[in-house]
C-alpha cells in the first residue's frame, strides 16, 4: 500500500496544468499546445465547484453524525465499540470512496477524515479517562503532566494522517497539538512559566524550520504539489505564532490569566517584547516583499494592524476620530501613491494585477457591504435587518 | 516566491515533448521576470484608508455641526450625489433589455455612490426637518421608487438590491405598525406572510424575467433575495407548525417549499447555477423531512427512535448521492442548453 491516499501526481496535474493556463493567458503557450497538455496530464478526480464541495461535507457530515447514533445502538449501547466501528467504518469508506469513486478533497471524504479522527482522538481520551486515570478528573489540568500520554498518541495519529491525507485542516490540528504539549512543558516548573513565551516562539520557529527543510527536499518531486497545503498552512501557522508569542498583548494578558491576576500588570523583560511587537511585523513585510512571498506579506500586514492595537490598548495617543482621520489620510495616501508609482514595475513590484484569476471579487464585496437598506426611522421595524449581502453577485455558480 | 532554477513543470512538460525547450526557456525566463503583484493589497489598503477617512470625517462633522449649520451639510452631500448620478447618465449606453456593455468602471460606481447619498440626504431631511412626518412607509418606498428605475436604466444590479432592499423595508414598515394592536405571537405571524408574499412577488418577478428575457441577468439578484425571504418565512412557519402539530399547515408550507424548490431547480438548470440549485436542494430537504417526521411521529413509541436512526443517515446518503451525480442530472436530455442565453429584443 501506497503512503499516500490519494493518486501523487493529481496535485501536480492540477498545479501544472493551472501554470498552463496563466502561460497561455500571458501567451506564451499556443492554445493548440494547452489542448495538448490538458490530454497529456489528464485531471480524472472528482472535485466538484466549492458550493457543491461545501454541500457535500455538511450533508456527509451530517449523516455521518447521525449515523453515529445507529451505530451505538447496534454495538449493544458500548461507547468504545461504537466508537471503534464508526471510526473503522468512517476510514473503511474513505478509502473506498477514494479508490473507486476518485474523491479528491470534494467534501464528503474530508468529512469522513475528519469525523474518522475525531472519534479516534475521542476514544484515545475515553480510554485514558475510564481505565488509566485516577478517578477524579480534578487532577485534569494543563500544569501536571497527565495530558502528556493521550497528547502524544493523538499527535502520532494526526502525523499520521497528515502524511496520508495532505490535509490542510489535519496539519493544522497536528500543529496545535505540537503546541499544547509545549505548553504542557512549559507549565511544568516556575522556571518554564516565565519562558512560555519564548518557547512558544521556539516552537512557531522550529515549524517554519522544519517546513523550510521540508520544502527543500521535496522539490522538484510530485511530493512538493502533494503536501503543498500542509506545508503552506504549517508555514502561515508558524508566523502568526511567532508573532503572537512574542506580542506584548498577549504576553500580558496571558500572563495575567496564567496568575489569575483581575488587571494584568507590567511583565518582566517588557521591554524584549516591545521590541519583537515593533520588529515583528516589519521584517515579515520586508521579506515578504523582498521574497515575492505572498502569505508572508500578508501576515506581515496583519501583525502590523495588531501591533498597532496592542499600542492604542495601552496608550491612547489621540482621540479615535482624529486617529481614524490621520490614518485615513496616511493609508489613502500611501495607496494612492502606490498604485501610481509602482504601475511600470519597479523594484521587482507592481501594482498591476497579475493576471492570476483570483476568487476574491472585490467589486461585488464592495456592493454587497454598501448595499444597506436606507436606515429606518426611530420606533419603526426594520424588515428582517434590512441587509441585502451578495445582492449583486455574480450568477456564475 | 522565488521559482527555483529548473522549473520542475516545464522539465516535465519538456520531458514529455510538449514543449520546445527554446520556449521552455522563454517562458523560465519570463517567469522570473514577472513583477510581484501588489494590485489587491494596495487595493485593499486603499479601500480602508478611504473608509476610515470618511469615518473620521464624519464624527468630526457632527461633532462640529453647530458651527456648520445643516443647510451647508445638506447641499454639499446634494452636490456630491449630483456630480454622481451627472457622471453616471453622461456615460450611460443606450437602453437595452439584455446585458448592457460596460461603457465606465467608473460610472457603476460613482452611481452606486449617487444611491447611496441619497439614502443619507433623504435621512438628513427627515431627521432634521421631518418632511415625512410620521409617514415612514413613504420616507422608505421613495428610495425603492428611485432605484428601481435606475437600475433598470442603467443596468446596475448593485443597485437593483438596494432597491429591493428598500422595497422590503417599506413592506416591513408598513406590516409592522399591527403589532401594536395584535399579540406577539399574531405579530410574528404578520410578519412572516408579509415576508412570504415580498418573497413571492419577487421570486415571480425573477422567473419572468429569466422565461421573457426582459433583463434576464436581474433575474439571480430577483431569485436570490426573493427566494430568501419566501424559503426562510416558509421554512419557519414549517418548523412552527411541524412542532406545535399542525399536520394541515406543516403539509401546505411544505408544498409550497416544494413548488417553489422546483421552480429554483427550472432555473438553476436553465442558467447552470449550481447556487441556486444547492438552495433549493437544502429546502427541499427541510420540506421532505418534516413530512416524513410527521408520519414516523404516528408509529408506535418504542419504533420511533430506530426508523429516525435509519431515516437521517439515509437520507444524507440520498443527498450526497444526489449531489454527486449532479452532473449527469444538470446537463441531462431535459436541460434547454439553448437557453442559457437570453434573448435580447431591444
Amino acid at each position: 500500500m501506497k503512503l499516500q491516499a490519494y493518486h501523487p501526481e493529481w496535485a501536480f496535474r492540477a498545479a501544472l496544468q493551472a501554470r498552463a493556463a496563466r502561460w497561455q493567458r500571458q501567451q506564451l503557450l499556443s492554445p493548440e499546445q494547452l489542448a495538448g497538455i490538458a490530454v497529456a496530464y489528464p485531471l480524472d478526480y472528482y472535485r466538484p465547484v466549492w458550493p457543491l464541495r461545501v454541500a457535500l461535507f455538511l450533508f456527509a457530515w451530517f449523516g455521518l453524525v447521525m449515523a453515529s447514533g445507529f451505530t451505538f445502538l447496534i454495538t449493544g449501547e458500548s461507547l468504545f465499540a461504537a466508537g471503534a466501528v464508526h471510526c473503522a467504518a468512517c476510514f473503511g469508506v474513505l478509502e473506498l470512496l477514494i479508490r473507486e469513486r476518485k474523491f479528491y478533497r470534494a467534501g464528503a471524504d474530508n468529512a469522513l477524515l475528519y469525523a474518522g479522527l475525531g472519534v479516534a482522538v475521542a476514544l484515545i481520551f475515553y480510554v485514558f479517562s475510564v481505565y488509566l486515570w485516577p478517578v477524579s478528573l480534578a487532577h485534569l489540568a494543563l500544569s501536571n503532566g497527565y495530558l502528556a500520554p493521550p497528547l502524544l498518541l493523538t499527535l502520532a495519529l494526526l502525523l499520521a494522517a497528515t502524511l496520508r491525507y495532505a490535509d490542510a485542516v489535519v496539519s493544522a490540528a497536528a500543529f496545535f497539538n505540537v503546541l499544547l504539549l509545549v505548553a504542557l512543558l512549559g507549565l511544568q516548573s516556575a522556571l518554564g512559566q516565565a519562558l512560555l513565551p519564548f518557547l512558544a516562539m521556539a516552537a512557531a520557529g522550529g515549524a517554519l524550520v522544519f517546513q523550510l527543510l521540508l520544502r527543500r527536499r521535496m522539490a522538484g518531486t510530485y511530493l512538493a504539489d502533494y503536501y503543498a497545503t500542509c506545508l503552506l498552512v504549517l508555514k502561515v501557522l508558524g508566523l502568526v505564532v511567532l508573532y503572537l508569542g512574542g506580542n506584548y498583548l498577549v504576553v500580558r494578558e496571558g500572563n495575567a490569566a496564567l496568575h489569575d491576576l483581575y488587571t494584568s500588570v507590567q511583565v518582566p523583560f517588557a521591554a524584549i517584547f516591545y521590541a519583537f511587537t515593533a520588529g515583528i511585523p516589519l521584517l515579515y513585510i520586508m521579506l515578504g516583499l523582498r521574497r515575492a512571498d505572498r502569505p508572508t506579506l500578508l501576515v506581515g500586514l496583519l501583525a502590523l494592524a495588531f501591533s498597532l492595537y496592542t499600542l492604542r490598548h495601552y496608550r491612547s495617543l489621540l482621540p479615535p476620530e482624529i486617529a481614524a482621520l490621520l490614518a485615513g489620510i496616511v493609508l489613502t495616501a500611501l495607496a494612492g501613491i502606490l498604485l501610481r508609482g509602482l504601475r511600470p514595475a519597479r523594484f521587482g513590484l507592481t501594482s498591476l494585477p497579475d493576471d492570476e484569476p483570483r476568487h476574491f471579487n472585490l467589486e461585488n464585496l464592495i456592493q454587497a457591504q454598501t448595499a444597506h437598506a436606507p436606515a429606518a426611522p426611530a420606533g419603526g421595524f426594520a424588515f428582517g435587518g434590512g441587509q441585502s449581502g451578495g445582492g449583486g453577485a455574480t450568477g456564475q455558480f | 516566491m522565488p521559482s527555483s532554477p529548473p522549473d520542475p513543470y516545464l522539465a516535465d512538460l519538456q520531458a514529455r515533448g510538449l514543449l520546445p525547450p527554446d520556449q521552455a526557456a522563454a517562458i523560465a525566463a519570463a517567469d522570473q521576470a514577472q513583477p510581484f503583484s501588489l494590485h489587491y493589497e494596495l487595493r485593499t489598503l486603499l479601500y480602508l484608508g478611504i473608509t476610515l477617512l470618511a469615518g473620521g470625517l464624519g464624527v468630526l462633522v457632527y461633532q462640529h455641526l453647530d458651527s456648520i449649520g445643516h443647510e451647508v451639510i445638506i447641499a454639499a452631500t446634494a452636490v456630491l450625489m449630483a456630480a454622481c448620478f451627472g457622471y453616471a447618465a453622461r456615460h450611460r449606453g443606450p437602453f437595452t433589455w439584455g446585458v448592457a456593455p460596460k461603457t465606465s468602471v467608473g460610472a457603476d460606481y460613482l452611481l452606486l455612490l449617487g444611491c447611496l447619498l441619497f439614502v443619507v440626504l433623504e435621512g438628513y431631511v427627515q431627521y432634521q426637518y421631518h418632511v415625512f412626518g410620521t409617514r415612514y412607509g413613504l420616507a422608505t418606498a421613495v428610495p425603492a421608487l428611485v432605484f428601481l428605475p435606475l437600475a433598470y436604466a442603467f443596468d446596475h444590479r448593485g443597485v437593483l438590491a438596494m432597491g429591493l432592499t428598500a422595497l422590503a423595508s417599506w413592506v416591513g414598515l408598513t406590516v409592522a405598525p399591527l403589532s401594536v394592536l395584535t399579540e406577539n405571537d399574531f405579530w410574528n405571524t404578520s410578519i412572516r406572510s408579509a415576508a412570504l408574499g415580498l418573497g413571492l412577488v419577487l421570486m415571480a418577478a425573477g422567473f419572468y424575467s429569466e422565461h421573457q428575457g426582459r433583463k434576464a441577468h436581474f433575474a439571480f439578484t430577483y431569485l436570490l433575495l426573493g427566494s430568501n425571504l419566501a424559503l426562510a418565512a416558509l421554512a419557519t412557519s414549517l418548523v412552527h407548525a411541524t412542532f406545535n402539530e399542525q399536520p394541515v399547515a406543516s403539509t401546505g408550507a411544505a408544498l409550497l417549499v416544494l413548488a417553489l424548490c422546483g421552480g429554483l431547480f427550472w432555473y438553476a438548470r436553465r442558467t447552470q447555477s449550481y447556487w441556486f440549485l444547492i438552495l433549493a436542494a437544502g429546502y427541499a430537504y427541510l420540506a421532505v423531512g418534516c413530512l416524513v417526521g410527521q408520519v414516523i411521529m404516528a408509529l408506535p413509541n418504542d419504533l420511533i427512535g430506530l426508523v429516525l436512526m435509519v431515516f437521517f443517515p439515509l437520507s444524507a446518503l440520498g443527498m450526497v448521492l444526489f449531489f454527486v451525480n449532479l452532473k449527469k442530472i444538470m446537463h441531462g436530455s431535459a436541460g434547454p442548453a439553448t437557453a442559457t442565453t437570453p434573448p435580447s429584443n431591444s
